[in-house]
């Protein structure tokens, strides 16, 4: 019995390998996403929603027009660092910034958003080629000092 | 402001960072008596952290085998600091150009001395932020701590 269960589990595992994939090289697949689009995309996404903050309360500008752009330049820097365009389509893997919306305190979800971001971009810095982690380990310490501006 | 020449190698890097710690130690001495209250106070906290980070780099690099760079007697400052204000405006460029050596050693570390690394960037990068705001200059962020401008 256990032998014929085990030979089913293995026959299972075996049906992805037999397909065409093994020798019929799909060249025209597009290639992995880089890890750092998540990043990115986040970067936008900050970006949207401190504008989003600035247009619901005019009187917030001065102090979130800096922090907007500035995750703006990271979403471009990121761009020239993973070296192609953005994937087409709907940005599906997009996170949006945790941290709900609080009218009563607008930054507080702004807050409780640089500081998830901060936390993401230093885990990517640890995690990146030696190449990437000078612009990482810049974004990370902006978005902590974001977390600072906004208290 | 910013390290001009690129380091070579984590011991090199590591070294680098030792020299803008002993360099923001001094700076520290000449900014906290032009400062009252608080923000001495402040001064106080902030010098004390960079002794911390030299310490654990003299650590770290004698362990490692590496060369010490000594502590010099004085550095020299970029303009008089006479009052709160040039106090303030060199506080910030101390904690600015101290990113600097720290962002540099981030491609030349793994691991945990990425790690911490990047914790001493980002610890920079906060002081620069709230000596900007008792300075009262705005805006209070920078979109990229430490990189070379």
């Amino acid at each position: 019995m256990l032998r014929a269960g085990a030979l089913v589990v293995v026959g299972g595992a075996a049906v992805p390998l037999t397909g065409c994939d093994l020798f019929d090289r799909n060249d025209n697949k597009p290639p992995p996403p880089d890890p750092l689009e998540p990043l990115a995309a986040e970067s936008a996404a900050l970006a949207a929603r401190h504008r989003a903050a600035i247009a619901a309360d005019p009187g917030l500008a001065d102090r979130l027009t800096p922090i907007a752009d500035a995750h703006q330049a990271h979403a471009d820097e990121l761009r020239r660092v993973i070296g192609r365009p953005a994937p087409t389509g709907a940005p599906a893997g997009t996170p949006g910034p945790s941290g709900a919306a609080d009218p009563a305190d607008p930054l507080n979800g702004l807050r409780e958003a640089e500081r998830a971001g901060r936390d993401n971009a230093a885990k990517a810095c640890a995690a990146a080629p030696a190449e990437r982690a000078a612009p990482l380990g810049s974004i990370a310490a902006a978005r902590a000092t974001h977390v600072e501006a906004l208290k | 402001m910013i390290p001009r020449t690129a380091p070579t190698g984590p011991g090199e890097a590591l070294a680098a960072a030792l020299t803008a710690e002993y360099a923001a130690i001094w700076a520290y001495g000449v900014i906290g008596v032009r400062l009252a209250d608080a923000a001495r106070a402040a001064a106080r906290t902030a010098e004390a952290a960079h002794r911390a980070r030299r310490d654990a780099l003299i650590l770290q690099l004698s362990s490692g085998g590496g060369q010490v760079p000594a502590d010099r007697a004085g550095y020299a400052l970029p303009y008089p600091v006479t009052d709160r204000v040039s106090a303030l405006k060199l506080a910030v460029e101390v904690e600015e150009r101290t990113a600097g050596f720290w962002r540099a050693a981030l491609p030349h570390t793994t691991g945990a001395d990425r790690n911490r690394a990047l914790a001493a960037l980002t610890d920079c990068a906060l002081r620069a932020t709230r000596w900007r705001r008792t300075a009262g200059v705005t805006p209070l962020t920078v979109p990229f701590p430490g990189r070379p401008v």
